[in-house]
């Protein structure tokens, strides 16, 4: 059994290596990431193989496996994994035009070791006809007393909220960041559970006034099997907020070559791919994100949200202030 | 004689790797404390210890209430529909935790299904109009978990009422006690290691849950540790998060041994016959047929009809080609899975009652702790562990299926070991004793006296642990090789999509394996 056990597993392992092909590490878990990967076998040739965990989980087993992993690629939904990855030393500079010149700076890395593939802005999200709107302005306004009761959101163990903070932190320091999460929790409708969608359909159903979300669940709401989250999103609407001096807090989902990558090549390749207008499209069509590439059409329901501008801040800060912003929401009480 | 000491040493071998990722996070309690330490301290700690507690006590209390007294009523009495409840009383336990708190919140959240239903009844707009309880809430995650835990209190009870011979029952009968007066003063007591057995169990696997008290907003010590882990980044405090935890479970298996050890005497093995159910009429019979029926609706029957809807709905979109490659992974690693797992607890255990080393004894027990950690902990064990291996002879197993299945035995020989434990403290002394004045040799003995005796344990560990790996989550996610998926991972894939009429499709297949897996398990002890 064992003897069994250790062959068929060595077997199994050593076929990774072999042929023609790119090993993805991946935090995506959504069905348009599955289309678009067989679209790159198709195009290419070249075989695509994925495990999907969490980041965090992801990280840790590149780090273990050091040079002998088979990892090419590493795909995460936030920039603070990357900033993780980057700064365990685990990813490796790659050089393409196509990516440089593409990709705005601001959603590359400086040294080329990750690109962002998709933008998600985090929002707030109120009933139709509620007036809620008209009161609405800034993330900062978010603490004013005068929504007392009224706002819900998930847990801060979640990473956008993380990521959220820790725009905050960027803006005005961590003392503020203190007291701004500290009047968010004065301000909450309930104690957080649940995901996003979860919020809005809080709201949509009269617990609290404000729900704050990621834009694509709403349009992942909008075409669902689910009744209740329909029939809650049809009542809702888009608020975005902005930081007093900058914009509304964007994150990214992206990707980065595996320092000891096999197969370097055809990860730069699945990188370029993802980064094509064909795959961008489907991103924004299929999955409601923001594409990096300019030019790009969105779906008409994202397009119905409206515009917005974007932060200012660096991406790298998300993943540099990701621990102090936990600490602060610890501190703040925000479960 | 040579070959037992051939398993005595292999089996301490054994049982030192299956320790070591436990033991690796164990060491953790001593680490100095570092600034992230000082800052869970002042801030969270407290609060994770209050919530774990709250939820252990919660679930034991629920889990052995419901466990022990339907166990108790299908074994003495017969009743209208006892003989359907014998099997169905176990088949909440087919419900992944994770899963039961999905659905439920599906039907009893602000929007859910049943609350819609409700509502519209009442005629009432949206739930702020009327009283309600957030089954989002700890209380709630405490209720749905033991839904589906308290079959581990229900099965050890009822294979150890089983065999408890019916004469002690008789002789207090015949002493003039009332059947309440039996319950209390003879049953429970000699009961008492079957349920604390079972109780652990159910309270290890609560307290080392994620799925459920991260969608119900309950911060507790697993959550922390994972906290930790993703958003401060430092493995190490979470490894001492951890650390405290297994020492909390590691306090409590003590204790249930300390408990045990006093009370293995009363078992002589003599006088062993069958009870004689003692059918039940009016309003005693309908008392019971309502007992057994809350727990079964509850935590089979209503889920199983909300993912039965949700499934008819979905199904055409989910299976396909790849669904049943799927399947096929799941299954083959189920099935090779618990083989291993049900013969290393054997090898475990029989040794330690064989030789009776203390240091084997206190291995095992160590290797129970496995069970309270956190799936994706031991995860980060087992990946330090192999990759050291692999630097070292230059191959590849983490990554592999073989580091999948190291890990399970990690985790779950608790379960085939509490098994046999219960099963062998059944076999008296003297009968390894006889063995020895008839000179029998050691594998005669194994094959006429013991594996006669202990296969029931043995088809116990086997089903139970094939239902735990079937259903696992976060270890599977971490440590899968690349193109690998499991039921409960694509599941958990749809939900976090939150395609939860599409989820319930691989949860649907989880739940019809574990059903299988249930009634085989129930056929055989009605059988014996």
């Amino acid at each position: 059994m064992f003897k069994k056990l250790v062959l068929s597993s060595l077997v199994l392992a050593s076929s990774v290596f072999a042929a023609n092909e790119v090993n993805v590490y991946s935090h995506r878990h959504y069905d348009t990431d599955k289309t678009l990967f067989k679209m790159f076998e198709e195009k290419t040739g070249i075989k695509v193989n994925v495990v999907k965990a969490k980041a965090s989980a992801l990280i840790k087993r590149i780090a273990s496996e050091g040079e002998n992993s088979p990892a090419d690629i590493l795909i995460t939904v936030d920039a603070g994994r990357l900033f993780q990855a980057k700064s365990q030393d685990l990813l490796q500079s790659i050089e393409s035009d196509y990516l440089t010149k593409n990709i705005p700076a601001n959603y590359r890395d400086v040294d080329n070791k990750w690109f962002a593939l998709t933008k998600r802005s985090r929002v707030a999200v109120y009933k139709i006809g509620s007036g809620t709107d008209q009161e609405l302005s800034t993330y900062e306004d978010l603490a004013n007393p005068k929504f007392k009761g009224q706002i819900v959101v998930r847990s801060s163990n979640n990473i956008y909220n993380q990521s959220l903070l820790a725009a905050m932190i960027e803006h005005h320091g961590e003392a503020y960041a203190l007291s701004w999460a500290k009047g968010v929790v004065a301000n909450m409708a309930r104690t957080p559970k649940g995901n996003d969608r979860a919020q809005v359909k809080a709201v949509a159903n009269g617990i609290g006034k404000i729900a704050i979300a990621n834009t694509y669940y709403i349009g992942k709401m909008v075409n669902n099997k689910d009744k209740s989250q329909r029939e809650a999103v049809a009542k809702m609407k888009i608020f975005f907020p902005k930081f007093e001096k900058g914009g509304t807090h964007i994150n990214v989902s992206g990707a980065g070559v595996a320092k000891y990558a096999p197969n370097k090549a055809n990860a730069i390749k699945f990188i370029e791919f993802l980064a094509s207008a064909d795959a961008q499209k489907l991103f924004a069509q299929g999955n409601y994100e923001y594409p990096v590439l300019a030019g790009i059409e969105s779906s008409p329901l994202v397009t119905s949200w409206g515009t917005f501008k974007e932060d200012n801040i660096s991406i790298n800060s998300l993943g540099q202030n990701n621990a102090k912003a936990v600490k602060i929401f610890d501190q703040a009480g925000w479960k | 004689m040579k070959y037992f000491k051939k398993l005595t040493i292999s089996s301490g071998i054994l049982t030192l790797l299956i320790a070591l990722p436990a033991l690796l996070i164990l060491v953790n309690i001593l680490s100095p404390n570092t600034e992230n330490w000082q800052h869970l301290k002042d801030t969270v700690l407290s609060e994770y210890v209050f919530n774990s507690l709250y939820i252990m006590f919660g679930v034991a209390f629920l889990t052995s209430i419901i466990g022990f007294t339907t166990a108790y009523i299908t074994t003495m009495y017969s009743f209208t529909f006892s003989k359907f409840y014998h099997y169905a009383l176990i088949l909440p336990f087919a419900i992944p935790t994770y899963i039961i708190s999905y659905v439920y919140a599906g039907m009893f959240d602000i929007t859910g299904s049943v609350t819609m239903f409700i509502l519209d009844l009442l005629g009432k707009e949206n739930i702020t109009q009327v009283y309600y309880m957030d089954i989002m809430s700890i209380e709630g995650a405490i209720l749905v978990m033991s839904l589906v835990l308290y079959p581990y209190v229900y099965l050890i009870s009822k294979t150890y009422l089983i065999a408890e011979s019916a004469s002690i029952i008789d002789a207090s009968k015949t002493m003039g006690l009332s059947p309440f007066d039996t319950f209390v003063k003879v049953i429970i007591p000699i009961s008492r290691p079957a349920i604390v057995a079972g109780t652990i169990l159910a309270v290890m696997e609560a307290v080392a849950d994620f799925g459920v008290v991260d969608y119900y907003g309950v911060p507790t010590f697993v959550t922390g540790i994972f906290r930790t882990w993703y958003g401060m980044g430092s493995v190490e405090d979470a490894s001492k998060l951890a650390s405290m935890l297994m020492l909390f479970v590691f306090t409590l298996i003590f204790l249930e041994r300390f408990q045990r050890r006093n009370i293995r005497y009363r078992s002589s093995g003599k006088d062993f016959a069958p009870i004689c159910k003692t059918p039940l009429k009016g309003k005693a019979n309908v008392f019971a047929f309502i007992i057994c029926f809350i727990p079964v609706f509850m935590g089979f029957i209503l889920p199983l009809a909300q993912m039965t809807h949700w499934f008819i709905l979905s199904y055409e979109d989910v299976i396909d080609e790849d669904f049943i490659r799927i399947l096929l992974q799941t299954l083959s690693l189920g099935l090779g899975g618990s083989l291993l797992i049900t013969m290393l607890g054997f090898i475990f255990v029989y040794n330690v009652r064989l030789h009776k080393n203390k240091i084997s004894d206190n291995l095992t027990q160590i290797v129970k702790l496995g069970y309270s950690i956190p799936g994706a902990v031991v995860a980060v064990g087992v990946l330090s562990f192999f990759s050291h291996i692999d630097n070292a002879f230059n191959i590849f197993i983490s990554g592999s299926i073989l580091s999948i299945v190291f890990a399970y035995c990690v985790r779950f020989l608790a379960i085939s070991i509490n098994n046999y434990e219960s099963g062998f403290s059944k076999i008296p002394q003297s009968y390894d004793d006889a063995c020895k004045t008839m000179s029998i040799s050691e594998t005669g003995k194994l094959r006429t006296v013991i594996f006669p005796l202990i296969k029931n344990s043995a088809l116990a560990s086997f089903i139970v642990v094939f239902i735990e790996i079937i259903k696992e989550l976060p270890l599977t996610m971490i440590l899968r090789p690349f193109n690998f998926d499991t039921l409960a991972v694509y599941s958990h894939e749809l939900v976090g999509q939150a395609q939860l009429y599409e989820s319930s499709v691989p949860a649907m297949f989880i739940v019809i394996l574990g059903i299988v897996s249930v009634l085989l398990l129930a056929k055989k002890m009605i059988k014996d």
